[in-house]
Order: structure tokens, then C-alpha cells, then sequence
């Protein structure tokens, strides 16, 4: 997106392809699940149906009416004051603007081509009151959940997008090395987040997937993962989990290792080896037509979940996602985690493209310990 | 006013620190104050904004899809004293949460999750009315059957009016996005990038204190005219249309505005700057324009004056003319959302606003905008909290390098 050459020849990705790619699975699963209108509220599935640029906010977003896929006219409408942004084939006439008064709002949605007499209507979520909102615009409509259809539009990825994601994983690796580069006797976990996001940054991402990218273990009691980095000071000895993400394009990658502060004792070389085989063995049952009941393995946490517009479903850890079916050219980022008392914690994680046979690790950083 | 005396709201000075186990006890007397109020026996909240609003838990920042999937959830059961957070991320729970409270992660968007949820929600509010901000559909599906309204009428009222600590917490907020906005200044030169700001933002936010980015932050340069683009839906300016990677030259007027949290609670720092050159007679024309709008606003704030009356004298002194871009608004509040009641001078129009009374412990981010076609404008906000006699700022910034009087 924002590379620091300026080279003649074209991007290896072609978005225009890509974005085209998208809408036609898109419509293709509307068609097949019958829905006249998608109203879409979730920023990942605004950017797979209109491919526009959205102001990043941290958080999950509250459900409101933010894109509207018509099938009647083939049109994208889109929440967007201005087209800064705005793919070109989303013309002015598709655009409505920001209202505060849900009247006004009406206004601008009721007049959207074709939705007056729509029947079926699939939405990302839901809240309180939205029939009301729903009848006003489209008085025949019933409303129907779209995330199976939007599921199966997403989950499995082109070429294209599996090539988003590698760039990412590669930005997340580069702010693996940011990281290690400063973790030393004295640093703090959130000097390392602070490394993290300024490498991610001046890479041109600079909207992280997640802050929870460091964890210091403690090397007595009890060993628990936490995702939020603190004023812990890294001592000697110390195993710390990284674990950094980044979004290009909109599509996330990421890679996860653990490190030892001024060198691992044998005991840690042991967990580190530990955590290795059980993720290797994970990721080598990371087949297509797998189900999540496949990807436990004794000794050690195990946490799946698919990566595309960012994190996805399926989530598969624990007795969570035990039915979830493994599909076709899914990426999923997987990830074990083994602790020792009196030792610490590993975590690795690496992402994981789903292709006949053997699984593809998109990831690759080599080992911190 | 500020400077002479000290400014409380319903008699308590504004602490430097907030008291956050005070603080977590009165937020949640406010909401068991609504539940009874309005026949509700339960809350379920599943948005940040109010989880962390009725629980003080912290979550590490994340994009949105992410932070859905594995979200904090809040139940408030009417007539018990602390909430029940349901959370991935249990290192983040407040200290004195006891640990019957503290619940395994929810996930709601998922059907087995939204299932096991409902269950867990059976044995805490077994029957009644239950106030709930979002469904999920797996979620709308579980709790089929059960008497749903929305939260919105518990949570715009609690939210309203701050107190005093939850007015320290955003001064402190403001004052980490500061200092962060400290560093990024000199960076100000032509050849410089947007991500290059951010990263040095981001670096030294996160040095400052325990803290989270709440936005992409905006370094948007301004076109001198609306011809230029982009195209609007409204014909007004395009604002903030986010960053890229994209170089900022000699004499672009940016628009800045970035946005953190601390304890839950947003900050909002808008500025304008210029890179590489000092503004013109007219650009520092403009500023003064603002200074002179936000000087009017200030002069009327204080308990009882109504938006409306705020919203007049703005048009009035900016000479007839709406100081604030079509889409937005004068002012709006911030809180544990970036963006929250009191918003004034929107399109839910004249009649709102008179009704919207000002009140000790209400938050007015000002934020006009002064446009002047051909020749660009100036935008800046900042945060004044409503005390029991007037008003007082929250932020404490400066304009450079704008300046109210002709520098010799």
C-alpha cells in the first residue's frame, strides 16, 4: 500500500481483480442463500463488498447500516461522506452520507435503488430496534442472519488474497526482529509493544490487529498468557512470548515465538522443543476436510482461528470448536502455548494456508530459542 | 471560570488522580439507579465503550473483527452491587472484582459460545426484562423467547454527566495524547510521512503510561478549495478521510486529530499545523476566527444554558455562517466513546438542541471549523468539562503556530 520504492511495473496484486473477485463470491452466496439485500455494519465485511478505505477505530464496532448490497441492481451502496478512497467503481450515486438523525438517515437509505421492495434481507448483526429501522426502508422484508452466506464468501481465499496475507506475516516479521532488537535486562513488555508498533508503522501499517504481543513469563508459580503488556521489567533468564500481527490491505498476518532474556537454560531449550512438536503436529493435521476435534494435542493449549479481513471464525481451542469443518485455501493462524512452573512459557504461532496434502506455513521467522 | 477559583462539579474538585474503585462504584449506582427506574432486572452489554463503562476491565486494543470475536462481555444483575464480566482477557478485570464475578470468555458471535452464554444468563437474571446493546444473530437466536429491549436508554443517561474522577481520567487522557503530540511537532518538515508521525505518535504514547490508541491517527492536508476534492456528498469538506502512507510537502496545511484511551476514557486532540513554513496574514486570520467562536461558546457555558443557545451565538459571531462541517457538529462529548451525548449543533436540529440543558459533569469537545474557500480554514478542538459555576479545560495545548496577536 505504501511501499517505499517507486517502481514502473505493477503491483504483483491486482486490488481491481481482487475487489471484482470478491463481489462475484459475494453475490454468488447471496444468490445461493436467497437474499435480495445484505445491510452490513462489520468493518471487515464493508471492506470484502465495497473494498473502500475506512477510518481505523480500535474496538469492536456497534451494528449499524454502514454498507448495503442490492441484488436487483448488482450495486455496492456505501456509508462514505466523500470518495477519498472510494474504489472507482463505487460511483457518487452509491455513497450516502453520515446522519445523526435517524430520520435523515432513512431518507438517504429509502432511496437506495431496488431495497423498497426487497424480501429477504441478510444482515452481520443485529441490535435491538433494527426491524423498526428495516420496516421503514424495506416494509415486505424479513430479516434473515448473513453471516453463513458472508462465511462462505470469505473463508476460503484467492490467490491474491493469500498474497496480502503473506505481506502482512512479512510485516508482522519485521516487527518480530523490532521487538528482539530491544528486549533486554531492563526493558519493560511495553517497550516491546512500543517497538512493535512503531516498526509496523514505518512499514505503512499502522493499525495493529492486536496490542496483546508480549507476555514476560514468570520463571516461579504459577505460568497464565496474558494479552496485556504492562510496566514488567524482562530480567535474566526470562522467557517472553511475542507475538506481533499486522493488517496490509485490510488482510492480517502474523507470527508468534518466544524468546529467552541473555540466553535459555536447558530447561526452557526442553519447553521450547515441547511447544514446538505440539504445534508442528497441529498444523500437520490442518487438513482440508479436518474438523477442530482434530487440532487438540496433549500437553499443550492449542488456539486456531481463521485470519482473511482480519481475525475470522472458525475459533477453535479447548472444547470451543470442536465441529468447526477445516475448508479449502482457509488461512488460519495456530497456536500453541506450554508452560512450566519454575521455567515460564512458550508460545508459538505460525499462519497456516489449507491446500491438498501437506499445509502451507506462510509464516517464517526460524527459532528464538 | 478557570484561574480563580477551584472548579468542582456537585461540590468535589476534579482530583488529580482519579479514585477508579470510587469511580467503579458510582458509575455502577448510576446504572442500577436506571435498572430500577425503568422495571429492568438485567444489562447486557457486548460494545467496549460499555463493558468498559459498567466493569473499569481493561482489553488490549485490537482491530474490530478481532475484538468481536473475542470480546468482553458485561451483565449487571439489578440490585447487585458488581457486575459480572464475562472476558478473554481476565489479567485486565479490576483488582476488587470478585472472583464469582469473573466469568470465562462469552463469545457471542459464535453459536455454541452465544448458547453457553445464555445458559450462564438463565442462572444470573432467570426471568424478566433485560436491557442489551447488541445481538449478535447466534446471540439473537440463544435468548429467543426472553423480553429484550435496548440499552441505549440505561447508558445515554449514565453517561451523561461525569464525575469528578471520571473527569480525571480524561484530562489524564488528554494529557498522555498531548505530550505524545509533543514529540510528533518537530517531525512537522516537508519529505516526511504520515506513518512516520504515527509511528513516532504511537512510540511515545506507549512510553508514557499504561494507555491505548483509539484511532488511525489523521494528519489529513487540506486543499485550499472544495473544487479540489474530494467530492462530498454534502459539498462541505471532506473530513478526516484517514492516512496513507502519503509524503506531506512544504506549506500543506494538516488537519490533525488523534485520539487515545486511559482507564476506558478517550482523549481528542485536534490541531492545525503547517509544514515547513509560518501561516499567512490570512491563514492566522482564520485562526483567530476560531479563537473568537470558541471565546463566544465559553463565555455563555455554565448549568442551564441550553445547546441551542450555544449553537445561535456560534452562527451569530462567525456572522451568520454554521462554524462546523455539515456532517459534524459543534461539539460533541467524549467518555468511555469517543464521540457521546451532549452533540450539538447536529442534524437532529433546533429542537434537540434546546432540549439538551448544560449540567455539571458535561463534556463539550469544541470543535469549529472556520473554511474559507480558496484560501483553505482552520480547525482545532478541545475538551471543557461543565463545573457547578461554569466550565474548565480539560485540555492544555497550544496553537502554534497560530497566534492571537501579530507577533512583533
Amino acid at each position: 500500500m505504501s511501499g517505499l520504492l517507486a517502481q514502473q511495473e505493477s503491483d504483483r496484486v491486482d486490488m481491481t481483480a481482487l475487489r471484482a473477485d470478491r463481489r462475484g463470491r459475494l453475490f454468488a452466496q447471496m444468490a445461493a442463500h436467497g437474499f435480495d439485500a445484505l445491510i452490513l455494519g462489520r468493518p471487515a465485511d464493508i471492506t470484502f463488498a465495497s473494498g473502500a478505505r475506512q477510518l481505523w477505530t480500535s474496538g469492536a464496532r456497534p451494528f449499524g447500516p454502514g454498507c448495503i448490497v442490492v441484488a436487483e441492481t448488482g450495486q455496492v451502496h456505501l456509508l462514505s461522506v466523500w470518495d477519498e478512497g472510494i474504489p472507482p467503481e463505487i460511483g457518487h450515486d452509491s455513497l450516502f452520507g453520515l446522519k445523526w438523525n435517524p430520520a435523515n438517515l432513512l431518507g438517504e437509505i429509502g432511496a437506495i435503488p431496488g431495497l423498497k421492495a426487497v424480501k429477504r434481507v441478510g444482515t452481520d448483526s443485529y441490535g435491538p430496534g433494527f426491524e423498526q429501522f428495516l420496516a421503514a426502508v424495506a416494509p415486505d422484508a424479513e430479516l434473515f442472519d448473513a453471516v453463513p452466506a458472508l462465511t462462505a464468501a470469505r473463508q476460503s481465499k484467492s490467490a491474491a488474497e493469500i498474497a496480502l496475507i503473506e505481506r502482512a506475516v512479512a510485516v508482522a516479521e519485521a516487527s518480530l526482529t523490532a521487538m528482539e532488537d530491544v528486549a533486554e535486562p531492563g526493558a519493560t513488555e511495553r517497550d516491546l509493544l512500543r517497538a512493535y508498533l512503531a516498526a509496523s508503522s514505518r512499514l505503512g501499517c499502522t493499525t495493529p490487529p492486536t496490542e496483546g504481543v508480549v507476555c514476560a513469563t514468570p520463571r516461579s508459580g504459577p505460568v497464565t498468557l496474558r494479552r496485556l503488556p504492562s510496566d514488567r521489567l524482562l530480567g535474566p533468564g526470562q522467557l517472553v512470548a511475542l507475538s506481533p500481527s499486522a493488517l496490509y490491505a485490510g488482510y492480517e498476518g502474523g507470527v508468534g515465538r518466544t524468546i529467552a532474556i541473555e540466553g535459555a537454560s536447558s530447561r526452557a531449550e526442553r519447553l521450547a522443543a515441547r511447544c514446538r512438536d505440539a504445534l508442528d503436529a497441529v498444523i500437520d493435521r490442518c487438513r482440508v476436510g479436518g474438523r477442530g476435534a482434530d487440532l487438540r494435542v496433549d500437553g499443550a493449549d492449542v488456539l486456531v482461528h481463521g485470519l482473511g479481513l482480519g481475525a475470522e471464525p472458525p475459533v477453535i481451542g479447548g472444547h470451543a470448536g470442536a465441529d468447526a469443518v477445516l475448508v479449502g485455501d482457509m488461512v488460519l493462524a495456530v497456536q500453541a502455548w506450554v508452560t512450566e512452573e519454575g521455567t515460564g512459557g512458550v508460545l508459538l504461532r505460525d499462519v497456516v494456508h489449507l491446500v491438498d496434502g501437506t499445509p502451507r506455513v506462510l509464516s517464517r521467522y526460524g527459532s528464538t530459542l | 471560570m478557570p484561574g480563580h477559583m477551584i472548579a468542582t462539579v456537585e461540590g468535589r474538585p476534579i482530583p488529580d488522580a482519579p479514585d477508579l474503585p470510587r469511580m467503579r462504584r458510582e458509575r455502577m449506582a448510576r446504572l442500577q439507579e436506571q435498572l430500577s427506574a425503568q422495571g429492568l432486572d438485567g444489562l447486557v452489554l457486548l460494545w467496549p465503550s460499555a463493558v468498559s463503562y459498567a466493569t473499569g476491565a481493561h482489553s488490549p486494543g485490537a482491530d474490530s473483527g478481532r475484538a468481536g470475536l473475542f470480546r468482553p462481555v458485561a451483565v449487571v444483575v439489578a440490585g447487585d452491587a458488581m457486575p459480572h464480566l464475562f472476558t478473554p482477557y481476565p489479567e485486565g478485570a479490576p483488582a476488587d472484582l470478585s472472583a464469582d464475578h469473573l466469568h470465562a470468555p462469552a463469545f457471542p458471535d459464535l453459536d455454541e459460545g452465544a448458547a453457553a452464554f445464555a445458559l450462564a444468563l438463565a442462572e444470573l437474571v432467570p426471568t424478566g426484562r433485560i436491557a442489551i446493546d447488541e445481538l449478535p444473530h447466534p446471540l439473537r437466536r440463544a435468548l429467543a423467547g426472553r423480553d429484550l429491549v435496548s440499552a441505549a436508554s440505561v447508558m445515554v443517561p449514565v453517561k451523561l454527566r461525569k464525575t469528578a474522577d471520571e473527569l480525571a481520567c480524561i484530562r489524564t487522557a488528554q494529557r498522555f495524547n498531548e505530550l505524545a503530540m509533543c514529540d510528533v511537532m518537530p517531525l512537522l518538515r516537508p519529505g516526511v510521512r504520515q506513518s512516520e508521525l504515527t509511528a513516532v505518535f504511537l512510540d511515545r504514547l506507549y512510553e508514557l503510561g499504561d494507555v491505548s490508541n483509539g484511532i488511525d491517527p489523521i494528519w489529513q492536508p487540506m486543499p485550499a478549495s472544495l473544487a479540489v476534492g474530494p467530492w462530498t456528498t454534502h459539498g462541505d469538506v471532506a473530513f478526516p478521510t484517514g492516512s496513507t502512507g502519503q509524503i506531506l510537502r512544504h506549506g500543506d496545511v494538516i488537519w490533525c486529530d488523534t485520539g487515545i484511551h486511559y482507564e476506558g476514557y478517550a482523549s481528542d486532540f485536534g490541531r492545525t499545523w503547517i509544514v515547513g513554513a509560518d501561516p499567512t496574514p490570512r491563514q492566522q486570520v482564520q485562526y483567530r476566527r476560531w479563537q473568537e467562536v470558541v471565546d463566544t461558546v465559553l463565555a455563555m457555558c455554565k448549568p442551564g444554558v441550553t445547546a441551542l443557545d450555544l449553537v445561535r451565538a456560534a452562527i451569530a459571531v462567525n456572522g451568520g455562517t454554521k462554524p462546523w462541517i455539515e456532517h459534524f457538529y459543534l461539539s460533541h462529548a467524549v467518555g468511555t466513546d469517543s464521540a457521546e451525548m451532549p452533540l450539538i449543533g447536529t442534524d437532529l436540529g433546533e429542537a434537540f438542541d434546546e432540549q439538551q440543558v448544560l449540567a455539571p459533569g458535561m463534556i463539550l469537545v469544541l470543535e469549529p471549523v472556520i473554511w474559507e474557500d480558496g484560501y483553505g480554514g482552520f480547525r482545532a478542538e478541545d475538551i471543557y468539562a461543565i463545573t457547578d459555576e461554569g466550565w474548565v479545560s480539560l485540555s492544555d495545548f497550544p496553537y502554534d503556530p497560530f497566534t492571537r496577536e501579530d507577533v512583533a
